[in-house]
């Protein structure tokens, strides 16, 4: 009795293991020859999005850089005018740069963007071999510009696009 | 009965000086300046019981005895802006009996000793301000103004001063402003004008309609005056009455006098013989008095002066009764005066400025049928937030109308079928 | 002293004086009631209603006439039945003041929500978002949301060019008339003005250029709103973003508190920049304001392109061939140092100089300063004060142009009921505000002065002055008639020397010229031959660029050493250059023309290859074998402190020591006193008077009068320039206008001059072009030249004007 016991027990265990074996599939993931599907609300690289037209949506108000935690975004503004525009209104970012590595990927950043210029994708394959490297430029940034519109800055019609935050519905969650 | 101020109906031409002074003109003013003393034609005026006729009510005779005497000078002005929507009694009063307004004028500058006044006239009314300024030339060639009027060292001159046209400046402090070449905004108070007025210095304020009342209160005294009218609200008033009758205009009637009287009597009912819906006794400031099968009688009797006029609803103001009969809804009543009000709000304060905005966008949402069911909730609401905060009583009286349609013809106020 | 009344507020029992409004009291007490259209520098009016509280007040029993009492004895109380503005009620005895019931919060709130239905949602792209009154108090008040449909707002333009400076965005104007107000009644200057009314009610500019107001600035800090704007800042940054470094104006002697607010940024090149200039409070220089050119003009030399710099190993070198010559030259060698030097530089230059047996001058349009010295204002003077009883002389200056900040504080005094006396050879904006105005001939300022106090009502008014001070300027004077303006004004002084409030005062046109006249600076009575053949060793001054003939006196100078922030024309012809750190850069003191010596701190690093006037003297000391503190400027005031008798008692700590002022700005109730910031670092301390004996001030004048068909130019100053502080600043480059030259229309008349016309002005050796103006209240025969416009003037002097013919 004292001899059989253990070795009833290994053999429950052992056959686990082999059931295993047989029955499930491997988890593991060929990275980077393949890459796993992302959930939709998954919080990656930023990116700064335009309109139909391609005016770009940032408006320059730092209110993403008020909003980060980790302080990884700096914006400085400068003045749109209707030979030289960016975005619609006055304002216009003329810098905007994001600290890859300080970023905590919180997505405030996002919730504070009052024209929804600013939204995390689902890239998260960021390395840098620079710390400098880390630091995304407005371009780097920037969608490119969609099909049918005009890349910036545009030259536009006197009186077309005074205002810089768009007049939008009541927010649908 | 003869006429007390709308006397021209009972004797041709009496706009000029020649006919005026035959019929007793310039006699009280004379009996003021070389028999009496400054006080005591106030304190005549003051046991009159003669009270202002510009809306307000105030007793006219306690308003001169506000003026202090160790600040000089003092000065007089009359308001002549009527630009009530539903008033123009005035007008008929200065175009066709202006000797007995004039001389009330001066009548009252004696009183508080002002050697300067003014006539303040609504810009549209630069006709009356031409035929009053010939008046006044020809009161000062006959020796009725000037200087040592009577040989008694009291002098007196008068001036008109056109407004541009704004219904503000018939607030009293916005009218002094405005004389003063400013805009035409009120001040906030206190100071009152009778201590910092006209140019800072001591000024009275009352309407053409009170003045044209003096000659007949120094004439005839106190007690003669109070032979007309209710013991509160004593002498006649001049009513205008407009809307859905048959003979709209300016009626005479002693204080006390009934609705049915004026409305029945003089203005013929309404028209189309319709039935009565409302009565705005004040203008467009007015609450709306709801008239039907119920309390028709109830109204109808009751006596036009400074105190009934309240028990059912309302205020007397500058009696400018307006009808209204039954094929009026009350959302089209009030989008008019609110579409008044918002386009005559100075500016000045922020209730009056942006809530009449704001209520303009509620009724005419009512009005055209596009209301959601928070809509007619939200107007009473805006209306509330504005009352009682402005800066002066116009702002309030924009909300009268509203409130009280709001609050008493519910049934016409409808949520569109968006 | 007024009677004080006692309240309660909130619970709170306040005792204040009477006649304070409820808004005011309530703020003592630390309680906040909100405000739009108050404030507290400016009679209320009522207009924007947010501040709506409950008010009770005992009520009187009309049988007795005594107060009323409760059935338990204590007071009883009338509260209206509509809600009061605290801004309009003063206080009065036993009143019972409500602002967080729900009555009145409910009144707060609905006013908000009003206003608020005006309001575009700008918040993310405007310039005062963060630092906005509206902003803070619809968080703290407000409504989480509008039941105002948003596309129902009324449209308006943005951005409306109210001249060069201001920016207004119509749709977020809340038509409090702070900025009209303030222009009509602080500033003076009533170029605003409402146009239309109700809803459509704009702002709008009478002036032409547009908002022409060397105040406009203000307007920006008191807007509670993002409705005002200036244009230098448009864009420049959130407010949260912002740095603030204390620091004083340098443009002029008044010596406004400023806080610079400084960013790292891209467009700078990564560095720390200076974003804009704010006023700083201190109730007894500048209040919470400043003029145009301090916010505009401010700083921007110190950016200027032609800022000097050396690396490390030429500027070793260049403080070796200056200590060189220093050394060879001995007493042969003059120091010339400008009125933008601090204490500190004044100081170790003056120990230089001594060491080296050289002589030291000040180099100043305007002389006089040992009269401002020992009859200058005494210790705790404050313009502010002044009032009934009092009387203030203004002598040849226009100070809107030349100190405007003292301009509004004298148009203040004034209407508080002192007797201001303008005596000037022109009509200034003065005037206006001034009891009595005195115009004489140009040539006659001293014997004018002389006979001021044998005038019947002027006499009176300085004879029976409680208290009396005086300013005297350089209009249309130079040194030497500066110098006797400066003895016959102080003339008027005897008897009040160093009392509180009474003073002669120089409007300089430094900011620490009066810190030289302290130090025992100077200025050389014939400069041009003090030069010839000495080493000059020329700091933070540009005589050449000044003066064809100065500049052919240093070409006969043995050597030249300059030393300077910016190139200029000295430092062009000089053998070595000394590259100085701007004062934005170092820390430092200056001496206010009142003699309030005030700190300024770092604001920015240093740029590159520079470094602090007083450690360049130090380090030329080192080389010349004389110790000299240069570690820092703190040291070096403990240095003065020790041995200049003026200056004792003083040290930075007790510089930045500051008091409690009113009213309350800067914090967070940003609605109270508009965007100016509180001051945390310092009031500033008076100078003890110096105990040197009264200079003799009697018998000098005589100045130069035009004969019959002569015509003699006189120097006047503008508040916009070309001068090197000023012509660096773009934005208001476009305010400086043409070279003018001023005339009586009927000496124009005799030489056929028109209006507006060109003509050739002849005058020390120059022929220049100028655009001639008509001003006829100066004398005929004068010809009014402007300082600092390419024209060389220093001191009256016979001129040539032809017609310049027309191309």
């Amino acid at each position: 009795m004292r001899l059989v016991e253990p070795f009833l027990e290994l053999m429950t265990g052992m056959m686990t293991t082999l059931k295993m074996l047989v029955t499930e599939k491997p988890v593991t993931v060929q990275y980077p020859e393949e890459k796993k599907a992302v959930k939709p609300r998954y919080r990656g690289r930023h990116y700064l999005t335009r309109y139909e037209n391609g005016l770009e949506k940032c408006i320059g108000c730092a209110l993403c850089a008020a909003a980060c935690p980790a302080d990884a975004i700096f914006v400085e503004a400068s003045e749109n005018t209707d030979e030289k525009r960016f975005s619609p209104g006055d304002r216009y970012a003329s810098t905007y740069e994001i600290n890859m590595l300080r970023c905590i990927y919180c997505g405030f950043c996002e919730d504070a963007c009052p024209t929804e210029a600013i939204v995390l994708g689902d890239n998260y394959e960021l390395s840098f071999t620079d710390r400098r490297q880390a630091v995304y430029t407005k371009e780097m940034l920037i969608l490119p510009v969609p099909q049918g519109g005009a890349p910036t800055p545009q030259v536009t019609e006197p009186g077309k696009f005074t205002r810089s935050v768009p007049e939008m519905k009541d927010p649908v969650d | 009965m003869a006429h007390l101020l709308l006397r021209h109906r009972d004797i041709p031409n009496l706009d000029q000086l020649d006919v005026y002074v035959k019929n007793g003109g310039f006699e009280a003013f004379k009996k003021a300046v070389t028999a009496m003393q400054p006080d005591a034609v106030t304190e005549e005026v003051k046991a009159s019981g003669l009270r202002g006729r510009g809306g307000a009510g105030f007793p006219t005779g306690v308003k001169w005895s506000f003026i202090p005497k160790n600040i000089t000078p003092h000065y007089v002005v009359a308001n002549a802006d009527e630009s009530e929507p539903g008033t123009f009694k005035d007008r008929e009063i200065m175009d066709f009996n202006p000797y007995q307004f004039l001389e009330g004028l001066a009548i009252a500058s004696y009183a508080v000793q002002a050697n300067l006044s003014f006539v303040y006239l609504r810009g549209e009314f630069y006709y009356l301000a031409k035929k009053l300024d010939a008046c006044i030339a020809e009161m000062e060639k006959a020796g009725y103004l000037g200087d040592n009027l009577f040989g008694t060292g009291f002098s007196l001159r008068l001036r008109t001063h056109l407004g541009a046209g704004a219904y503000i400046c018939g607030e009293e402090t916005a009218l002094l402003e405005s004389i003063e070449g400013k805009r035409g905004q009120p001040r906030v108070r206190p100071p009152f004008p009778a201590v910092v007025g006209l140019y800072s210095k001591p000024t009275v304020i009352n309407n053409v309609e009170t003045l044209a009342n003096l000659p007949y209160i120094v004439t005839n005294g106190a007690a003669g005056f109070r032979k007309f009218g209710t013991d509160k609200s004593p002498g006649v008033k001049i009513f205008s009455l407009s809307g859905n009758v048959n003979k709209p205009g300016n009626y005479e009637l002693p204080l006390g006098a009934t609705f049915r009287e004026l409305i029945m009597g003089c203005g013929g009912g309404i028209s189309d013989g319709r039935k009565l819906k409302g009565i705005m006794p004040a203008g467009a400031s007015s609450s709306i008095i709801r008239v039907d099968d119920t309390n028709l009688d109830k109204v109808l009797d009751t006596t036009m002066d400074y105190e009934n006029v309240q028990s059912v609803g309302s205020l007397l103001g500058s009696a400018s009764v307006i009808i209204i009969d039954d094929s009026h809804s009350m959302d089209w009543v009030i989008n008019k005066t609110v579409h008044f009000f918002k386009h005559e709000s100075c500016g000045k304060c922020t209730p009056c400025r942006d809530g009449n905005y704001w209520m303009l966008h509620l009724v005419e949402r009512i009005h055209e049928g596009h209301a959601s069911a928070g809509d007619i909730q939200l107007l009473k609401t805006v209306a509330n937030q504005v009352n009682g905060k402005c800066l002066c009583a116009l702002g309030d009286f924009s909300t009268m109308a509203v409130t009280s349609a709001l609050e008493r013809f519910p049934e016409d106020f409808h949520v569109g079928q968006a | 002293m007024a009677k004080l009344i006692n309240l309660t507020i909130n619970g709170v029992a306040v005792t204040v004086p009477d006649g304070t409004l409820v808004v005011d009291a309530a703020k003592k007490a630390g309680i906040d009631i909100p405000v739009f259209c108050y404030h507290p520098k400016m009679e209320p009016v009522g207009m924007c209603r947010q501040c709506l509280v409950e008010i009770g007040r005992p009520a009187i029993d009309r049988a007795t006439g005594q107060p009323a009492l409760n059935d338990d004895g204590t007071p009883k109380l009338q509260f209206m039945p509509k809600l009061e503005t605290a801004c309009t009620n003063p206080v009065s005895e036993g009143m019972v003041v409500l602002t967080a019931t729900e009555k009145a919060k409910a009144g707060q709130k609905e006013l908000l929500e009003l206003l608020l239905t005006s309001h575009p949602l700008d918040c993310p792209i405007c310039d005062k978002g963060g630092e906005c009154p509206l902003q803070n108090l619809t968080v703290e008040y407000g409504s989480s949301q509008s039941r105002f449909i948003f596309d129902e707002k009324q449209r308006a333009d943005k951005h409306v060019h109210l001249g060069e400076l201001i920016n207004l965005d119509r749709e977020r104007c809340i038509q409090c008339a702070r900025c009209i107000r303030f222009q009509r009644d602080v500033a003076g200057d009533p170029v605003l003005g409402f146009y239309q009314r109700g809803r459509l009610t704009d702002i709008v500019t009478y002036s032409d250029p547009g908002f022409d107001s060397v105040f406009s600035g203000n307007t920006t800090d008191i807007c509670p709103v993002g409705a005002l704007t200036t244009a230098d800042f448009r864009f420049g940054a959130r407010s949260w973003e912002l740095k603030q470094s204390a620091s004083l104006c340098a443009q002029c002697p008044v010596g406004c508190n400023v806080t610079f607010n400084t960013r790292r940024e891209a467009k700078s090149g990564g560095v720390m920049a200076i974003k804009r200039v704010m006023p700083r409070q201190n109730e007894q220089v500048n209040e919470t304001w400043i003029c145009d050119k301090g916010r505009f003009a401010g700083y921007h030399y110190t950016e200027a392109e032609s800022r000097l710099g050396l690396d490390a190993a030429s500027m070793e070198s260049a403080l070796s061939q200056a200590a060189d010559k220093l050394a060879a030259a001995k007493s042969d060698a003059v120091f010339l140092a400008g009125g933008r030097l601090s204490n500190e530089d004044f100081y170790n230059l003056k120990q230089l100089a001594a060491k080296l047996g050289a002589k030291a001058y000040l180099y100043s349009p305007m002389a006089g300063g040992e009269y401002t010295t020992a009859y200058g204002l005494g210790a705790g003077s404050n313009l502010g004060d002044l009032g009934k009883d009092d009387t203030v002389l203004v002598v040849a200056s226009d100070l809107y142009n030349e100190a405007p900040v003292w301009h509004l504080r004298l148009k203040a005094a004034a209407k508080r009921g002192a007797t201001l006396i303008v005596a000037a050879g022109r009509a200034t904006k003065l005037d206006e505000f001034a009891s009595f105005v005195v115009r004489y001939a140009y040539g006659d300022e001293v014997e004018t002065v002389k006979g001021l106090a044998g005038k019947e009502k002027i006499g009176d008014a300085i004879k029976n002055a409680a208290n009396l001070v005086v300013f005297y300027g350089s209009d249309g004077l130079g040194l030497a008639g500066t110098s006797a303006l400066a003895a016959a004004c102080a003339d008027l002084l005897n008897g009040k020397t160093g009392k509180v409030n009474n003073g002669l005062v120089g409007v300089w046109n430094a900011p620490n010229t009066q810190g030289a006249y302290e130090l025992g600076l100077a200025p050389a009575a014939d400069l041009k031959s003090e030069l010839k053949g000495k080493t000059v060793y020329v700091i933070a001054a540009d005589p050449a660029g000044d003066d064809p003939a100065l500049a052919d006196a240093l070409k006969s100078a043995k050597a030249v050493i300059a030393q300077d922030i910016l190139a200029t024309a000295t430092t062009q012809m000089a053998a070595v250059v000394l590259p100085a750190a701007a004062y934005t850069e170092r820390e430092g003191t200056y001496t206010t023309a009142e003699r309030r010596v005030q700190r300024f701190y770092l604001a920015v690093p240093a740029k590159a290859g520079t470094r602090a006037d007083f450690a360049i003297f130090a380090e030329l000391g080192k080389k010349l074998g004389v110790e000299l503190e240069g570690r820092s400027a703190l040291l070096v005031m403990n240095k003065i402190a020790a041995e200049e008798k003026a200056f004792a008692g003083i040290s930075y700590a007790r510089l930045a020591e500051v008091t409690a002022q009113w009213p309350i700005v800067g914090r967070g109730d940003l609605y109270y006193g508009g965007t100016g910031y509180e001051n945390k670092l310092g009031l500033g301390v008076h100078l003890a008077l110096a105990l040197t004996p009264a200079p003799s001030t009697s018998g000098r004048g005589g100045q130069m009068r035009p004969k019959e068909n002569e015509l003699v130019a006189v120097p006047v100053s503008k508040i916009y320039d070309l001068g090197v502080t000023m012509a660096p600043a773009k934005l208001l480059g476009q305010r400086i206008g043409a070279a003018a030259v001023g005339l009586n229309p009927v000496t124009a008349a005799k030489l056929n001059v028109e209006n507006g016309g060109k003509v050739q002005v002849q005058v020390n050796g120059v022929t220049a072009e100028a655009i001639a103006r008509f001003d006829e209240s100066i004398s005929t025969g004068v010809v009014l030249i402007y300082r600092s416009f390419g024209i060389p003037i220093s001191e009256p002097t016979s001129v040539k004007i032809v017609v310049a013919e027309k191309a």
